[in-house]
């Protein structure tokens, strides 16, 4: 948590965000744009496929935006109070599947470095160039196959395939090891 | 290594891994996988839209409408007695000519057209440009650095140590006075938070070098190969091509030692003739960064609300003129948010 929290030293405006948030919550959109990714990616690692990620990610956002005008801020960062709402959410969500989870699954310890990689990433992958870009979104985010890909892209399968590898490559180098 | 071979095998791979049978994997590809197998947890872009969207129908309250139900729906005949004119019956003293209904209808709607018309040319967007919020630092946003000590061969690879907001001791590969006066942890001048990736090895990421250890071929004391107490082939504190703190084209934030810009030149932007056809309203907000000289780079688009009005926004304030922020007495570049709010009356 505490690495976590660290390295997410939060802005000098997220406090105005938050009070614009409370005042009127059309402005709740600006937390959520800020927070998307690290929700997400707490979730993403946790639950078995996407939709559950994507469900549990909503309920944690309708959830916060419910109750914006109770928080109150004492010089955490935005995204602790939803990593909250979300550890509930997790929890809820395993017991109606009948799992008991266990003190470590909801331990977010161990989850700063995690979230914090996939964020890093994400905005790798915005940085790549759109062919690269398009190929990882529509291979590993949207899960089509080279085929479909290459048709979308009016390309040839090999250079999909050329695309994909050259994207993975620019991450990792950008990247670092994996974890 | 084959790259296109590469490419295949690597694809056959990752196609077992979506699949979920098992994966043997090889040397060379295996930590490319590995950001494959990570990637897969990325978010949807479309589930982020969908869900702001969902979100913002929320946060909004509807627009009441009035329906009526169906059994308290008044019939025909109830009409008749409701609006005896319309129909042309009832009120039997001076029966009703449906003439006049419709003459009353038609002048009634063109004085309701006329007051409309004139409300619409009335309109011109009101818009709030100014209020700056510090904001976050693009992770790859004029910052730089380099140095070295005149050696022959390039500065050894390696990854940057942690940035400070104060520089006491530049970064070094090969260490000339082994016993300081005052031993301080080297440093690259840039925002605490911004992080890199980091390792034991101190060394510019981008040399070939990864044997021979070298400060560089460049001067004034970094790692690197041109000037500067940074590391990489630029002049600066920093780290990367440019000449200032941060990394790449990064900028500080406000807080800390560092203040905001101010806008000083700010004309407002126009509304786009999509938006204003359907009398659409909303906030855009851009992600800026504003340089020594104050003018706006780096701009994009941190919250779209699209029908043209984020290229106006974007027009803009790229024309706007800023009192820069200043850290330590001089002018730097600092990222900004600007919110451009795009309102009716």
């Amino acid at each position: 948590m505490e690495t976590a929290l660290k390295t997410l030293a939060r802005e000098p405006d997220e406090r105005v965000l938050i009070e614009a948030a409370q005042s009127d919550p059309a402005r709740f959109s600006e937390l959520y744009e800020q927070n998307f990714a690290r929700v997400y990616a707490f979730f993403a690692r946790r639950v078995a496929t996407r939709e559950e990620a994507q469900d549990l990610t909503s309920e944690v956002f309708h959830q916060a935006l419910a109750s914006v005008h109770s928080f109150k801020w004492q010089g955490a960062p935005f995204v602790a109070w939803l990593y909250g709402i979300a550890a509930n959410v997790l929890t809820g969500h395993w017991k109606r599947l009948g799992r008991n989870p266990s003190l470590e699954e909801t331990d977010l310890s161990g989850a700063g470095d995690e979230i914090e990689r996939s964020v890093m990433l994400a905005e790798l992958v915005d940085l790549l160039p759109t062919d690269q870009r398009r190929v990882v979104l529509q291979r590993f985010v949207k899960q089509k196959s080279i085929r479909e890909i290459a048709h979308d892209l009016g390309r040839s399968e090999g250079a999909v395939k050329q695309l994909q590898f050259r994207a993975l490559e620019n991450l990792r180098e950008k990247l670092g090891r994996p974890i | 290594m084959n790259p296109h071979v590469s490419a295949e095998e690597l694809d056959q791979q990752i196609e077992e891994m979506i699949l979920g049978t098992s994966v043997e994997l090889s040397d060379e590809a295996s930590p490319l996988l590995a950001t494959a197998s990570e990637l897969r947890l990325l978010p949807d872009p479309d589930f982020r839209r969908r869900l702001n969207a969902e979100l913002m129908s929320e946060a909004m309250p509807a627009e009441t409408s009035f329906t009526p139900s169906r059994d308290n729906r008044p019939s025909a005949g109830a009409a008749a007695s409701i609006m005896p004119t319309l129909t042309g019956k009832g009120f039997r003293i001076f029966p009703a000519d449906h003439r006049s209904f419709m003459v009353s209808f038609a002048s009634h709607a063109a004085l309701v057209l006329l007051i409309a018309s004139g409300i619409w040319v009335g309109q011109r967007p009101i818009i709030r440009t100014t209020q700056i919020l510090a904001s976050k630092l693009t992770y790859l946003g004029s910052g730089g650095g380099g140095g070295g000590d005149g050696s022959s061969i390039p500065a050894t690879k390696g990854t940057p140590p942690k940035f400070s907001n104060q520089q006491l001791a530049p970064p070094v590969i090969v260490v000339r006075n082994p016993n300081p006066a005052l031993p301080v942890d080297p440093t690259v001048l840039g925002p605490p938070q911004l992080n890199l990736p980091q390792s034991n090895q101190i060394g510019d990421l981008m040399s070939s070098n990864v044997i021979l250890p070298s400060n560089g071929t460049g001067r004034g004391g970094g790692v690197g190969s041109d000037s500067g107490t940074g590391i990489g082939s630029g002049t600066g504190p920093g780290v990367g091509t440019g000449s200032d703190g941060a990394y790449g084209r990064g900028a500080f934030t406000a807080g800390r030692g560092v203040t905001a810009p101010r806008a000083i030149y700010d004309p407002e932007p126009e509304y786009s003739e999509e938006a204003r056809r359907v009398h659409f309203q909303g906030v855009v907000v851009l992600s800026i960064v504003v340089d020594q000289e104050g003018r706006a780079r780096d701009v994009r688009v941190a919250r779209s609300v699209g029908l043209g009005l984020d290229e106006k926004a974007m027009e803009a304030v790229k024309k706007w003129k800023f009192e820069p922020g200043v850290k330590d007495g001089h002018p730097v570049a600092v990222g900004v948010n600007v919110e451009v709010n795009f309102r009716l009356y």
